[in-house]
């Protein structure tokens, strides 16, 4: 079967061909440089990893799980885990319309060479988080590297997924594609953690279903990327769902930082919260393309969306464009958007109690982030995200 | 303690101060009156370096040091403390992280150790009693959502804590309440010593029936045109500014 849908979406991008800046999404950033970058064939597995991480770890090796991490897998007995080749329904692999309409998704699905399916079993839980390694082997240097991965959640699964990227240090370009089916009363807890300090290039395009009654939490945290450009996609489909988004992105050098967030609201009673920050330094550029669609008869829809932006230098840029767009009538919808750099008041205030200047910068920027780190969900993960902020502001 | 000597500022070309002369000795409580616009928070924030107001002239010396010059948290390292016409909100920094930041760049100018965090909460929660705060005020954010009295007090706080030796208070007793302004006052009052001296702008006499100063200036137009005593407040009061204007 997988061959047949890469078939279709080898075609597709043959089409379509690599997105231009005409497209919305695609304005203000290029997708020309990732031109170069030559897809992976090589077989050979690279089994220079160390460390498969513990009995809760699941660890990809250039987009394919290692078999290592596989065996030793603690929840192993409380899933289903299939290649996305053995699934019998089309359907499952199906993507959000718009993801259809992206020339470099297509591109990512035509060129994988396994995927995996991971369906949880009902009623089970998952107390701790499962951690999710990407490791990209040196190898990779002008490599594109493709992976497709589906998650189904089935009724009463609390699930928490942490994603973290661990580059030893090839420039590839890695293009992540996961699709998450919440099905009714399940709780899905995804967080994405990229700390790269390679050259590479992130591509994500993450789609999530949702049915009713679903919690969904995303929290993401981005340092020193080169470009990292990530689509995510929500589709609220049944009543009484909602979806929290807290990301934030920082930025210096020359690096891009990308978010393109599409909620649709298709059903009664949902909510959805979008919290979007970059910090950029230098000549770093980061967009935000947040879009809510509240469908007609979607009614006491409740989303709101924000974007703000922290510039540390003159010569940093944001580009943010919120968007609603709304087909019915009773519905409570909110947008906001800033960009501009630190308060000189709160500067002021700051340094007039004795804060050296320096101290009191880095004071304010910790609060700007601080905004969106207190929301994160899993400690570990908004500890570790403190720690790599204070870094970064220091290093 | 404080010797301002013909001072002068701007801001964007526009001249507000006009020549200050002002010398507040040690153990003095001193009073500058005068109508809004006059320059009283121009002055205020000059002496605290505020660097969106431009120096053109004159000087500011502290216990003899000119600083005129002087970088912001320098100033308030010396002993210099503004309390704020206008607190600003700093969402996602709570009092208490505040506070400790501000004491242990104190202690470490000074020389002395870091205060310890149980001495800190038991210093931070006896003084917020005696302000009528509850022990949660230092888990807020630096003003977010404070009333205006909450604003007041979070400064008055903040005096007791670093104890500074020259206190500036821009209309602190501005927008309280009768129980609120006695509360200050009384914060004031116990902060005052035979060491450290306190400038009080104000353009109300409300704050001078709970505190007593020994000198009162009044400001017109960027000048200080006369000085006096509590007499002054009284002349000011029945008879408004205008018969000062030469
Ligand atoms: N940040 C500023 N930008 C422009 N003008 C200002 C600013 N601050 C004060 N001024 C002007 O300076 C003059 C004195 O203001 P201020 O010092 O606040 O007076 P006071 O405190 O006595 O009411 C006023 O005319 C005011 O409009
Ligand atoms: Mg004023």
């Amino acid at each position: 079967m997988l061959k047949k849908i890469q078939k279709y979406s080898h075609s597709r991008f043959e089409e379509i061909g690599y997105p231009s800046k005409k497209l919305e999404n695609w304005k203000f950033s290029s997708s020309k440089h990732l031109k170069k970058y030559l897809s992976n064939n090589s077989d050979d597995k690279d089994t220079s990893i160390d460390n498969h991480g513990d009995e809760y770890t699941l660890c990809f090796m250039n987009g394919e799980i290692t078999l290592e991490s596989l065996n030793k897998f603690i929840y192993k007995d409380d899933m289903t885990i299939l290649d996305i080749d053995q699934l019998s329904d089309e359907n499952i692999c199906s993507t959000s319309s718009n993801f259809e309409k992206e020339a470099l998704f297509h591109l990512g699905l035509s060129t994988i060479k396994s995927g995996k399916y991971f369906e949880f079993k009902k009623g089970s839980k998952f107390d701790t988080p499962i951690q999710i390694l990407n490791f990209y082997s040196k190898k990779n240097e002008g490599l594109r590297i493709s992976s497709f991965n589906i998650f189904k959640l089935n009724q009463g699964n609390n699930i928490s997924i942490i994603e973290k990227d661990v580059n030893k240090g090839s420039s590839s370009f890695n293009l992540s594609l996961n699709k998450f089916i919440c099905s009714e009363n399940t709780i899905l807890n995804h967080s994405m953690m990229y700390d790269d300090s390679t050259e590479s290039n992130y591509l994500g395009y993450n789609y999530y279903e949702l049915g009713r009654n679903v919690l969904l939490n995303i929290d993401s945290m981005n340092i020193n990327s080169t470009f990292n450009k990530n689509f995510i996609e929500i589709d609220l489909n049944k009543e009484g769902s909602e979806v929290k988004i807290n990301i934030l992105n920082l930025a210096r050098n020359q690096q891009h930082l990308d978010n393109n967030i599409l909620m649709n609201h298709n059903a009664e009673h949902c909510i959805s919260f979008q919290n979007v920050r970059n910090i950029l330094k230098d000549r770093a550029t980061c967009v935000f393309n947040g879009k809510v669609i509240v469908a007609a008869g979607a009614q006491q829809t409740d989303s709101n969306q924000s974007n703000k932006n922290l510039l540390l230098s003159q010569n940093a840029t944001a580009h943010s464009n919120p968007q609603l767009e709304i087909y019915a009538d009773d519905v409570k919808c909110g947008h906001g958007s800033t960009t501009g750099a630190l308060d000189k008041d709160s500067i002021f205030y700051l340094r007039a109690r004795g804060i050296k200047e320096s101290d009191a910068n880095n004071i304010l920027v910790k609060a700007f982030a601080k905004e969106i780190l207190q929301d994160f969900v899993n400690d570990d993960i908004r500890n570790l995200s403190e720690n790599n902020l204070n870094h970064w502001i220091d290093g | 303690m404080i010797k301002i000597k013909n001072l002068k500022a701007s801001i964007e070309d526009k001249a507000i101060l006009k020549g200050i002369n002002l010398e507040i000795p040690k153990g003095e409580i001193h009073v500058i009156m005068g109508r809004n616009g006059s320059g009283k928070s121009t002055l205020a924030n000059v002496i605290a370096g505020n660097e969106t107001y431009e120096v053109d002239g004159g000087s500011i010396a502290m216990n003899g040091n000119d600083i005129t010059e002087m970088s912001i948290e320098n100033r308030a390292l010396q002993g210099l403390f503004l309390c704020f016409q206008y607190p600003v909100a700093i969402p996602g920094v709570s009092m208490a992280y505040f506070l400790r930041a501000a004491l242990n760049a104190k202690n470490k100018h000074d020389g002395e150790e870091e205060m310890d965090a149980v001495k800190f909460l038991a210093t931070a929660k006896k003084i917020l009693s005696e302000l009528g705060l509850d022990d949660s005020f230092l888990k807020r954010s630096i003003n977010d959502g404070f009333s205006g009295g909450e604003k007041k007090k979070s400064e008055i706080l903040q005096l007791l804590m670093l104890n500074p030796q020259l206190a500036v208070l821009d209309e602190t007793d501005s927008g309280l309440d009768v129980d609120a302004l006695r509360t200050v006052a009384k914060g004031v009052n116990e902060f005052k010593n035979d060491n450290n001296s306190v400038l009080i702008i104000t353009h109300y006499q409300r704050l001078l029936e709970y505190i007593k100063p020994d000198v009162v200036h009044i400001m017109i137009d960027g000048k200080i045109v006369k000085s006096g005593d509590m007499t002054l407040v009284h002349e000011v009061e029945k008879n408004g500014y205008s018969w000062l204007v030469k």
